[in-house]
């Protein structure tokens, strides 16, 4: 007769859902690409979703399922809600860099100056040359390379 | 939940976190060396098992237990895990497909907590969400190489202290929560019983209440709402069956509700992804 979804169980959802959540915060506050920014408020919604089922699964009730459906169909709205503003932002600046837009900031509030910081940013890994030239005798001004060592966007 | 298995998930949370910060790109987009990504994931990995150690593992004296329950911890660590390298992947691609493993690890824990149909759903739905994502990435981000905006993060020390912070005090509440135990049983209400479940309402409450509170409890308890026949555990409803009788009948305005949501969020997308129509317009068409 005794339920085997007990308390203990429940506090183990509730901790998997709390640690989906502060990922997905993290991701939303630290990433400066618009669409894994999207990928995080989702992960946070299903952080959440988790939640929802666990403490309906507990109460043994159906209300946590039909929330989660609730939520469901909200992260569907705001995914292609979401993809139609990304698809207008980047039409506009084609970028999907965040800190772009930090001019419709709310006013008084101090803005990161990223400009001279991607100047300097270095390549992810430092590759090889695409072509690798055999060892031989130098024999005149090697030639140039047709592509730079890295492919690195600076935009 | 022992006093000392939270100071080891303690230390295993900020494990995780010095893992994720070491993980996470550069603030100024500067390339880190191959020894601190693996000390960052050394640091991770060590940390989500000092957070695993946190969950109270169910009773494994039966064969069903026990399976369940390792796959409860393989679903959670994947989860996780997944989570963390979807917040650190350089590449949006892969971001997205790590955001999928977190999706089936969460149908997972869906399916252990007896949601099938939301397993199911949840898997149809994001999936599709997924694809659109990785089709926009590839399409808009992704024309060569890795640019700037993603091998730069903003701020992420302070992001990191923020959001772990968040985990440690959520893990602490719900460490300290079945723990505390009535130093009067007979004063206190212990905390099991502030947890009373939503099925027992009606043994916990005196029968001989008001007609009101008699009243609200009966349209509480309603048996379309219970998960179990006759509220017994051991006989469980068909799942879609149960659900689909409890969305339209208890909860037929959330229904309606999510349909002109979407109605909205369908409309809406028109009407932002299409371009404004030009005012010059009348005046080309009357030169023409």
């Amino acid at each position: 007769m005794t339920d085997p979804f007990s308390l203990e169980l429940l506090t183990n959802y509730l901790l998997v859902s709390a640690a989906l959540f502060a990922l997905g915060m993290l991701g939303f506050i630290a990433r400066r690409n618009l669409i894994v920014m999207f990928l995080s408020a989702e992960m946070m919604l299903q952080g959440v979703a988790l939640s929802l089922v666990a403490f309906g699964r507990y109460h043994g009730n159906w209300s946590g399922q039909v929330f989660t459906i609730v939520i469901l169909t909200v992260a569907a709205c705001e995914a292609s809600i979401a993809m139609a503003l990304v698809v207008v932002l980047f039409n506009r600046r084609s970028s999907l860099d965040v800190t772009l837009w930090q001019d419709v900031r709310e006013a008084g509030v101090a803005g990161t100056e990223l400009a001279d910081e991607e100047a300097e940013a270095a390549p992810l890994s430092t590759a090889d040359g695409i072509e690798t030239y055999p060892h031989l005798t130098p024999a005149g001004v090697e030639p140039a390379h047709p592509i730079q060592p890295w492919t690195e966007r600076r935009r | 939940m022992t006093n000392g298995s939270f100071i080891l998930a303690t230390i295993g949370i900020l494990l995780g976190a010095t893992g994720t910060y070491l993980l996470l790109p550069h603030r100024r987009g500067e390339a880190k060396p191959r020894t601190l990504y693996i000390l960052g994931g050394t640091f991770a990995g060590l940390g989500l098992i000092g957070f695993l150690l946190l969950l109270t593992p169910p009773a494994l004296s039966p064969l069903a237990d026990f399976v369940a329950g390792s796959f409860f911890y393989i679903f959670a660590a994947g989860a996780i895990g997944a989570g963390v390298m979807t917040v650190t992947s350089r590449n949006p691609v892969y971001s997205a497909l790590w955001f999928a493993g977190v999706v089936v690890s969460t149908a997972g824990l869906f399916l252990l907590a007896d949601a099938q149909f939301l397993a199911a759903g949840s898997i149809i739905v994001y999936a599709g969400a997924i694809i659109v994502t990785f089709l926009f990435v590839i399409m808009l981000a992704q024309m060569e190489g890795k640019a700037v905006y993603d091998r730069a993060a903003r701020s992420p020390g302070r992001a990191v202290f923020t959001c772990f912070l968040l985990l440690w005090s959520l893990a602490y509440c719900l460490a300290t929560l079945p723990g505390a135990e009535p130093s009067d049983a007979d004063s206190v209400v212990s905390a099991r019983q502030r947890l009373r479940r939503g099925r027992e309402l009606a043994s916990f409450y005196p029968e001989g209440g008001p007609a009101q509170a008699r009243i609200a409890l009966e349209r509480s308890l309603r048996p379309t709402s219970s998960l179990f026949v006759d509220g017994d555990p051991m006989k469980p409803k068909p799942n879609v069956a149960g659900l689909g009788e409890a969305l339209y009948t208890d909860n037929l305005l959330a229904v309606e509700l999510a349909g002109a949501i979407l109605f909205a969020a369908l409309i809406a997308a028109v009407v932002i992804a299409n371009p404004r129509p030009m005012t010059a317009l009348p005046a080309s068409k009357s030169d023409a």
